[in-house]
């Protein structure tokens, strides 16, 4: 699928789910408009937006063009996909781990995925790391960082 | 008082205690401004009990220090990890993180100094002169003038962040859009918030800056076929701006200054809106505006310049009228309150030492402010130069630390999380996602505007162009979206018959 029709595709599907999430809402009467006025107006623009790219992917189709199509480069697809599975796990870890934890397991781990070969060093940089970060955002600022279930 | 008696009074901010007053908000709010997270409200509030013990010339002063001093560090981590640190350094992130990999990170840092002092003082010149006439001007807005203002302004930053213009509008919805979980702005009913309780509040805006554009960068980097280099090391000598680069930088820091300080007048996050507005112009107007996207030093300047101003032109109805318009001149107004010192029309009259000491700590605090930031460049720059696959881990540590401490609240970790997802997503799509962000921005003022419009005009949808005003920024937004398209389908046309 070219650029311009999966951006028309994921446009549109975007638009009608947050319209549909929106029907809840009431859109009461002009004079005194509900909490789902501005909702619906936002949707339905995303949604003439999506036709305007449909329009886009139709027109260059017709000139001949590729449609935004872009050739597929020599990316790697293996290291942000863990990188996303990663980021999701810190997510979860915090309430059970505690933040400080949790951000020194990130830094290890993100380390070596960005290419630092000696574990070593990874965690050398997730302790100073995470002193710093307790140093200044917990005694310093006073920020309640979670403590997770273990603290 | 008198022309005779305000120089004394302006030289009140040089008493030691207040320059020590003044010293102490310079640094707090330049740290506030670099380390993530607390923003320039949240620090104000901080300090406010003490604010209360210095008294009132001091305590402002101080106040007023952290403000600037805020603005200022902000655009630090924008340059150097493309991680803004304020809303209104989110511009700089698309020309200044470019020079840091350019190895040029200590000429952007610099000129955003200076940029930021110049801007600084000579909008204090126009907060003296011309405060309280302009501030009646901007308070002549209603809702209806405001929301063919947000329209309009959407309109013409659509056309000018660069990109396409179609790829622009859907941003901008789709920042709306996302602006509209949690509570109504009018009613608050709570929307779009599917029973997680952290939602409420609405999505943080550091928590989604960090993930569109630090989490975003990180998954980016680690896209490409290439491992992530440094950039070269620099010499002490390159670290700094050269003559080329700050002639360069006069006529946009000049322009940022003038729009900065206009757009400061205006409820709602005038510093964000100025700096757009500022790179918008500079698309237009400057003379090496094709660089601009790929790390020229305009692209600095000018926005670093309009965010400065702007904090300043948001002086003006604070202290001429007693009213806030930003979180930040808020706190300041409590401040103000604290101390016994009632801002408005009668400030001058009731405590003109106090208000010309703190005018005239504006003037100690920028030059305070650039004496600090600039030897800090070096040590800045060299942040830059550090290996991306050690940074990039500390920098999604900063993020989510950020993320949390806005609001103590570990939804906002999760919301980090989906932004950064959804950025790569977006730019792998060919998104900018610079656009998404004044969406998310100006959403709840558009909103708020129309619906109290419409209320207004008791449904009736003509009110919304009654005034003149109204009317002439809407003809000029459909003008806007109709003109352009039209000419390109015109000129086509030509060529091919």
């Amino acid at each position: 699928m070219s650029r311009d029709r999966t951006r028309a595709v994921a446009l549109a599907a975007l638009a009608l789910a947050y319209l549909l999430a929106g029907r809840e809402y009431p859109l009461d009467s002009l004079a005194a408009p509900g909490p789902g006025v501005f909702p619906l107006a936002t949707g339905v623009a995303l949604l003439l937006l999506a036709a305007c790219q449909a329009g886009v992917d139709v027109a260059r189709r017709r000139r001949g063009e590729v449609g935004g199509r872009r050739p597929r480069g020599p990316g790697r697809r293996r290291e942000p996909a863990l990188m996303a599975a990663l980021l999701t796990a810190f997510a979860a870890a915090v309430p059970v781990l505690g933040f400080l934890a949790s951000s020194a397991a990130l830094v290890v781990l993100a380390c070596r995925l960005m290419g630092v070969t000696s574990w070593l060093t990874a965690v050398g940089l997730a302790a100073g790391v995470t002193a710093a970060v307790h140093a200044v955002f917990v005694l310093w600022l006073g920020v309640p960082l979670p403590r997770g279930l273990l603290g | 008082m008198g022309a005779a008696g305000i120089a004394p009074a302006l030289l009140v901010a040089l008493e030691p205690a207040n320059l020590l007053a003044c010293l102490a908000g310079a640094v707090l709010g330049t740290l506030v401004g670099v380390l993530p997270g607390l923003g320039p409200a949240g620090a104000m509030a901080l300090v406010l009990p003490l604010t209360v013990k210095l008294g009132p010339a001091a305590g402002l002063i101080m106040l007023a220090g952290i403000y600037h001093g805020s603005m200022y560090g902000g655009s630090t981590t924008s340059i150097l990890v493309n991680v803004p640190g304020e809303a209104a350094s989110v511009v700089t992130t698309i020309d200044g993180y470019r020079m840091a990999r350019r190895g040029r990170a200590g000429a952007a840092l610099a000129v955003a100094a200076l940029a930021s002092f110049v801007a600084g003082t000579l909008s204090v010149v126009g907060l003296q002169l011309f405060a309280p006439a302009v501030a009646r001007a901007a308070l002549a807005f209603g809702p209806a003038e405001y929301f063919a203002f947000t329209v309009l302004g959407l309109t013409v930053l659509a056309n000018l962040t660069g990109g396409s213009r179609l790829g622009s509008f859907t941003m901008i919805v789709a920042g709306a859009m996302l602006s509209t979980v949690g509570m109504d702005p009018l009613g608050g009913a709570v929307r779009f918030t599917f029973g997680v309780a952290g939602a409420q509040a609405g999505l943080s805006f550091v928590a989604v800056t960090a993930g569109l554009f630090g989490v975003a960068e990180v998954l980016v980097l680690l896209t490409s076929a290439e491992p992530p280099s440094a950039p070269a090391r620099v010499r002490f000598r390159e670290l700094y701006p050269s003559r080329a680069e700050l002639r360069r930088a006069v006529p946009p820091a000049l322009r940022g200054t003038a729009l900065g300080f206009l757009i400061g007048l205006i409820p709602g996050p005038a510093a964000t809106i100025a700096s757009f507005v500022s790179y918008g112009v500079e698309r237009k107007v400057s003379r090496h505006r094709g660089e601009l996207g790929h790390g020229a030093i305009e692209g600095v300047a000018g926005p670093e310049a309009a965010n400065n101003a702007a904090a300043s032109g948001g002086m003006v109805p604070l202290l001429s009228l007693g009213l806030p318009f930003t979180p930040a001149t808020a706190v300041l107004l409590s401040g103000m309150l604290l101390t016994g010192v009632t801002p408005g029309p009668f400030l001058l009259r009731d405590h003109p030492q106090v208000f010309w000491a703190v005018i005239g700590s504006f003037y100690v605090g920028n030059a305070m402010l650039l004496l600090l930031n600039l030897p800090l460049v070096g040590l800045f720059a060299r942040v830059a130069v550090v290996p991306p696959r050690y940074l990039m881990p500390v920098v999604l540590v900063l993020c989510a630390v950020a993320a949390f401490a806005d609001s103590n609240n570990l939804f906002d970790v999760w919301v980090l999380v989906g932004a950064g997802l959804a950025g790569y997503g977006l730019r792998r799509l060919g998104y900018d996602v610079v656009p998404l962000v004044l969406g998310l921005v100006l959403g709840p003022l558009m909103e708020r505007s129309l619906l109290q419009a419409l209320t207004i005009a008791r449904g009736d949808v003509a009110g919304l162009w009654a005034s003149p005003q109204a009317a002439a920024m809407l003809v000029a937004t459909a003008a806007l979206l109709i003109v352009p398209p039209a000419v390109r389908l015109v000129r086509r046309r030509r060529r091919t018959s």
